[in-house]
């Protein structure tokens, strides 16, 4: 009787020892080499952006793998807000992607953490030479190069209703130009259901969208240079947290937005007279409001005090990474280097599938599109070109933490859960918390 | 006992070498009836019982015992999937409990917890006390229609009551009949957390009220007989026959109840993003916010944070087991 118990004992830890085995033997084998005879097999995690991205992408892979043998990518698209759990949990088990797409924010940070592998002599030379010189120095740490940049889209343009605009007696070629007559628009655009506009007013979104509008506030950042201390509390930004504040309270802007800042939705449903969004809104309303084009003009963000010279709009965009524990990254960097270096046919594909939405990052892709003529005359590639890229900033590179603490400090003004002083106060506080935490001093990128 | 046991198992093996005849089969015998007997009264008694559980202690112990104790060994490291982990000792337990954001993120969870699990009590004891005097059909037809928003997802709750809440939704045409609103309920901080807490109610009082349905058919029916002859009203039954004889179901729902509800995610996560202005930012939507971050820092300020999440839970469940004690009910 105790033997049986005994074996019967045994057999369930032997049963369970085994479910385990299963469970752990699983992709062990991901990312497998070829090196007995077979193509390099490398994996490619893209973050789900519009849907025709999804498909510019899967045609390029297709394509690249149907053109050689050396190199086999499998293509992934993970939805964007569950990217970094998904991408730790393989970090921790060693299955992370051979090549991922990483935004020009990330890298520093990533190449601290030694997550990135540095890609220069892994791409040619002529590569490197073709980025536009307002962006190399985005995908650069150091000097050294950890990412092969895709695009940039500014993070801030105006976009408003000129079939409103003239109903509301005001002139639609002459739009606002500083945030006083924003305010004066946003008022006098309000009509019944219709709000004036619409602006990031929760602090996920506040965070990346208002960088634009604190370096036009206050020509800085709520941090030093050298990223030493908070500068969140200097008074310059008092104008900034009274527009944010002023739309919400009037009830200018809607009091509970649908979507999240970068959705061109309630535009496009006519919801809204203006919007501040991204350039990529260009895209979503050519596609999904195409009706909406003829009555929507675009023009830079207003500035504090009219200076049309000062930044408005941080430049983010996308580039893609090598992986530092890459088994293949030669392969890795040869997939980059097809999809986002190589034939200036390809990207100007992307470009036109956007709608012209997102901005070129290499010379010889500007000159493929400069012939064509969907590009040229585009109503708003130009206004947006010369007026909001040519003065956009690059993203900044601290931990979003700085960010949300600012952010939190707008929101709380917004919906008045404290006064100016006392949110900024709060904010700085978080913000020296972040520095001395997360140990910046002194390790902000030069240049 | 042991010591016989084993200073016992030479001499037999020697008797079996040396006398190969039937007697060392006897022998054999007697003596494992007198181990058995020598096996202490209660471990003989529940051997079955261990055995049962085996599979479930092994595993939880591979599942939940051994990463919870490489938790803590980790929660001392920050970590990083791409460097050796760095030696910080306590200093990310200190991160935690120095920023204002946990504590209110605590509190948020307190709140929540405390609009939502009396409300689910209260009801689900007046639905239940309903249906245990209803027919055998309809108490069965009710008893259904109770649980139907049990199995709904809360994901799917929580988009059905962004909807409700909307500027032109439900919630703002019901008090708008009274003169009121509209108000932006999901956006305003003192409504925002009732205004989750409403769904949490829905979808937890159907499990709550079966419980104490359950609770409340096993008390002998000659107690409410005697009180009702007595002249007792329904309020009097309820309140010195039926809250007295549900004590421990009372006791787990409240716990159970608590501990959830204290973790909560699901909601405010599709509802609110812990907006406005961190509102209804839950302990575990803040960690979840704070895991998403890139950085190493992250990873190990979430794990502690987690970690810390667990001892205050913990803690909280034991002063209510310590206030209300378990205790076998009167007519046991």
């Amino acid at each position: 009787m105790r033997q049986r118990r005994l074996r019967i004992v045994a057999a369930t830890a032997v049963a369970a020892l085994l479910v385990l085995a299963g469970c752990s033997s699983n992709s062990a084998t991901s990312g497998s080499s070829g090196e007995n005879g077979g193509p390099a097999e490398i994996t490619f995690w893209q973050s789900q952006f519009e849907p025709y991205q999804q498909k510019w992408f899967k045609t390029y892979v297709d394509k690249f793998n149907a053109s050689q043998t050396d190199v086999k990518v499998k293509y992934q698209v993970v939805p964007g807000d569950t990217w970094q759990q998904k991408l730790k949990a393989a970090q921790a088990a060693g299955t992370q992607p051979d090549v991922a797409t990483t935004n020009y924010g990330g890298i520093p940070a990533g190449v601290t953490n030694g997550q990135f592998a540095q890609l220069d002599g892994m791409l040619p030379d002529k590569a490197w030479s073709d980025i536009k010189s307002n962006v190399a120095g985005f995908v650069q740490v150091g000097g050294k190069h950890y990412a092969y940049p895709m695009l940039v889209e500014p993070s801030t343009v105006l976009y408003y209703r000129t079939d409103l605009v003239k109903a509301a007696g005001l002139d639609p070629n002459a739009p606002p130009k500083t945030w006083d007559e924003l305010l004066t628009w946003a008022e006098k655009l309000t009509k019944g259901k219709v709000k004036g506009m619409t602006i990031a007013s929760v602090a996920p979104d506040l965070g990346w969208s208002s960088w634009g509008l604190q370096y036009n506030a206050c020509g800085h950042l709520p941090i030093n240079d050298d990223w030493s201390a908070a500068n969140a509390k200097d008074p310059c930004y008092t104008k900034l947290f009274e527009l944010y504040q002023t739309l919400f309270q009037k009830g200018w802007i809607p009091q509970q937005p649908k979507v999240g800042y970068p959705d061109a939705t309630p535009y496009g449903q006519g919801q809204v007279a203006m919007m501040a969004n991204g350039s990529w809104a260009v895209g979503q309303l050519k596609q999904t409001f195409p009706t909406m084009i003829k009555n929507t003009a675009v023009a830079p963000f207003p500035s504090v005090d009219g200076d049309p010279g000062k930044p408005t709009s941080t430049l983010g965009g996308w580039t893609l990474t090598v992986d530092a524990k890459s088994k293949h990254k030669q392969a890795a960097a040869k997939f980059i280097e097809y999809l986002l270096a190589g034939d200036p046919a390809i990207m100007a594909d992307f470009f036109r599938q956007s709608g012209f939405s997102k901005y070129t990052v290499r010379t010889s892709v500007d000159q493929a599109l400069a012939s064509d003529p969907a590009a040229t005359s585009d109503p708003f590639m130009k206004i947006i070109t010369d007026k909001v890229v040519a003065t956009g900033k690059a993203e900044p590179a601290y931990p979003f933490d700085v960010s949300l603490a600012f952010a939190t400090a707008i929101e709380s003004v917004m919906k008045g859960k404290a006064d100016i002083p006392a949110a900024t106060q709060k904010a700085s506080d978080a913000i020296d918390r972040v520095i001395k935490q997360q140990r910046l001093k002194g390790t902000a990128p030069k240049g | 006992m042991s010591m016989i046991d084993t200073s016992a198992q030479p001499t037999a093996k020697a008797t079996e070498v040396t006398d190969p005849s039937g007697t060392s089969r006897r022998r054999r015998r007697r003596r494992r009836a007198r181990v058995t007997e020598q096996a202490p009264q209660h471990l003989r008694a529940h051997l079955t019982a261990y055995l049962m559980i085996t599979p479930m202690v092994v595993l939880l112990g591979i599942f939940v015992v051994w990463p919870l104790v490489y938790a803590f060994y980790l929660s001392f490291f920050e970590m990083s999937f791409y460097k050796d982990a760095e030696f910080v000792g306590f200093d990310f337990y200190k991160y935690v409990l120095t920023d204002p954001e946990f504590y209110d993120s605590l509190l948020v969870g307190l709140k929540f917890a405390l609009m939502v699990v009396p409300t689910i009590l209260v009801l689900a004891l007046l639905l239940a006390s309903f249906l245990a005097t209803l027919s055998k059909r309809m108490a069965a037809f009710m008893k259904t229609t109770v649980y139907v928003p049990a199995v709904v997802s809360s994901v799917v709750a929580a988009i059905i009551f962004v909807f409700i809440y909307q500027d032109e939704g439900f919630a703002n045409w019901f008090i708008g009949l009274f003169g009121q609103g509209p108000l932006a309920w999901l956006n305003t901080a003192t409504t925002a957390l009732p205004a989750v807490a409403v769904p949490a109610i829905w979808l937890g009082f159907g499990v709550s009220t079966l419980i104490m349905l359950a609770g409340i058919l096993d008390i002998p029916e000659s107690y409410f007989e005697s009180a009702k002859l007595d002249g007792a009203n329904f309020w009097q039954r309820t309140r010195y026959i039926t809250i007295p004889s549900l004590r421990n179901v009372i006791l787990f729902l409240l716990v159970s109840g608590l501990t959830l509800t204290i973790q909560e995610f699901q909601l405010p996560l599709v509802m609110t993003n812990g907006g406005p202005v961190n509102a209804t930012n839950t302990p575990n939507l803040y960690i979840f916010n704070s895991f998403r971050d890139a950085t190493p820092y992250a990873t190990s300020y979430s794990l502690t944070a987690a970690l810390l999440l667990f001892i205050v839970i913990g803690t909280i469940s034991l002063i209510i087991f310590r206030v209300v004690s378990s205790e076998k009910s009167s007519d046991a």
